[in-house]
């Protein structure tokens, strides 16, 4: 079900891809149970919806838009290598773009890297893993669909395994963040501050566990 | 080369104004053509604290809407000829210019001075845009309080954002005797979150607000330890190296390694 649908980020924002050949129900389906379990990941992020090659028509489009708004998901607009589908989109109020179909080559792969200090206000929204270099401030937010990784000092807001996997991690050097979220669990950090060695955050029993990384490995 | 410099902070309050009153005063001892321009428009001040209130003509918004010259609307100082006031309007508003606007203003002003300093208006909006649009660099002002210091560290992604490269951080007001007692955040904790090279530490010092409150500023007054301070900072900025003053006492290695914040390592409680 998971190949129907994909997310990807990028620069500009997030792409959600549709399958174009399956069946349109199917399609939606699988975006049901997708966004049913990660929705806050779209949360303020510009989003494009990818449909490849598929001809939608105006009630096949708004029954998507519908789904969408009811999670409190706003698409900025709609791709498509049809002229139909673009049609559709303006008849339902959706800015159409049409689609250059994209190399493979230009798929970022399923993690990314940030060698700087991730600052109050700057945030990291990534489909996969994300690892920075340095700090993440306070304010400062990271949103990723696989695992985190921090080499350094974690203060900000980190979400793993945003689009609804409990089993990613975060990990930092110095793990003494303002809030974790893990899938759809969210934990605050216990006052007195962090410890200055590498902790781990994951999910043990519905609920967001740290560790230090010495016990944790084993 | 002139060089284009924007004071800033992000959070009110934290002493931008006078930063730049007393870098630009520092400058012209020096002997450089200085610049200062208010570019918070519509709560000036600037002026104000330089004591040139009552000598306003013209003013910022009047040179970018052409109704004078440049020349007219520059004040000088009152004790250095080489050192002039571009004031800010005080009856309209940010809107009343445009990012372009102040390139052109600052560009204006390169032919005429060696150093163009602008004070900016506190938030990340377009007051503070405008404020850095035709900065070369930027220098961000902060106290050791933590919304202070969360406050410049998104105006450090901000000025990233903007292409203004790295900017330097001047530590304004801080009290040695809270820092030594671990009440105050100190250089190196403020240093550990913001990660940018530090310009120049000025300690708390109660002559800034006699000298404000007298429209003088406090590098002129002998017996002013910031003043001091602010001197060594202007000598920074052209280009000396000038060895810090020495106002914490050096924390033990395992203070230091620890934090002010009396942190300790946790146990396995978690």
């Amino acid at each position: 079900m998971a190949k129907l649908i994909a997310i990807k980020g990028s620069k500009d924002g997030l792409r959600l891809q549709l399958d174009e050949q399956a069946a349109w129900d199917e399609v939606l389906d699988a975006l049901r149970a997708q966004i049913g379990q990660g929705a806050n990941f779209f949360n303020g992020a510009q989003l494009v919806v990818d449909i490849g090659e598929r001809s939608l028509a105006e009630e096949q489009l708004a029954g998507l838009l519908e789904l969408m708004r009811q999670h409190g998901i706003r698409p900025e607009s709609l791709a498509s290598t049809a002229r139909e589908s673009r049609s559709s989109a303006r008849a339902v109020g959706l800015a159409a773009r049409p689609l250059a179909r994209a190399p493979e080559s230009e798929d970022r792969g399923e993690a990314v890297f940030a060698w700087r200090t991730v600052r109050s206000g700057q945030i990291i929204r990534h489909h996969g893993h994300v690892t920075v270099l340095g700090d993440v401030n306070a304010g400062g937010e990271i949103i990723a669909g696989g695992n985190v990784l921090v080499w350094g000092r974690l203060r900000g807001t980190v979400h793993a395994g945003a689009l609804g996997d409990r089993k990613a991690v975060i990990c930092a050097l110095e793990l003494a963040p303002t809030q974790l979220r893990i899938a759809d669990l969210i934990a605050r950090a216990p006052e007195g501050g962090a410890g200055r060695f590498p902790e781990v955050a994951f999910v043990e029993n519905d609920q967001i566990g740290v560790e230090p990384w010495e016990t944790y490995r084993r | 080369m002139s060089r284009v410099i924007t004071i800033t902070s992000g959070k009110g309050g934290v002493g931008k104004t006078t930063t730049t009153a007393n870098l630009g005063t520092a400058l012209a001892i020096q002997g450089a053509k200085v610049a200062v321009v208010d570019a918070d428009i519509g709560l000036r001040n600037l002026d104000v604290v330089m004591g040139l209130e009552n000598r306003i003509v013209y003013d910022l918004v009047d040179v970018v809407e052409g109704r004078c010259r440049l020349r007219q609307a520059l004040i000088k100082d009152k004790h250095f000829p080489d050192l002039c006031l571009l004031p800010a309007a005080q009856t309209r508003d940010k809107d009343a210019v445009s990012n372009d606007d102040m390139i052109a203003l600052a560009n204006q002003l390169r032919a005429e001075f060696d150093y163009i300093l602008f004070d900016s208006p506190a938030g990340i909006e377009a007051g503070f845009r405008n404020a850095i649009a035709g900065a070369d660099e930027v220098v961000i002002v902060t106290t050791p309080e933590v919304s202070a210091v969360r406050d410049a560290d998104r105006i450090i992604g901000l000025c990233e954002a903007f292409d203004k490269g790295h900017p330097r951080l001047i530590l304004n007001r801080l009290k040695p005797r809270m820092v030594n007692r671990g009440e105050m955040m100190g250089v190196e904790d403020v240093l550990q979150i913001l990660a940018i090279d530090l310009i120049g530490v000025v300690p708390d010092d109660e002559t800034i607000v006699t000298a404000t409150n007298r429209g003088e500023v406090a590098v002129l007054d002998r017996g002013s330890l910031a003043g001091r301070a602010f001197i060594d900072i202007a000598r920074r900025i052209a280009g000396e190296q000038v060895p810090f003053m020495a106002l914490e006492e050096q924390p033990g290695v395992i203070d230091r390694f620890f934090g002010m914040f009396g942190r300790r390592p946790r146990g396995s409680e978690r």
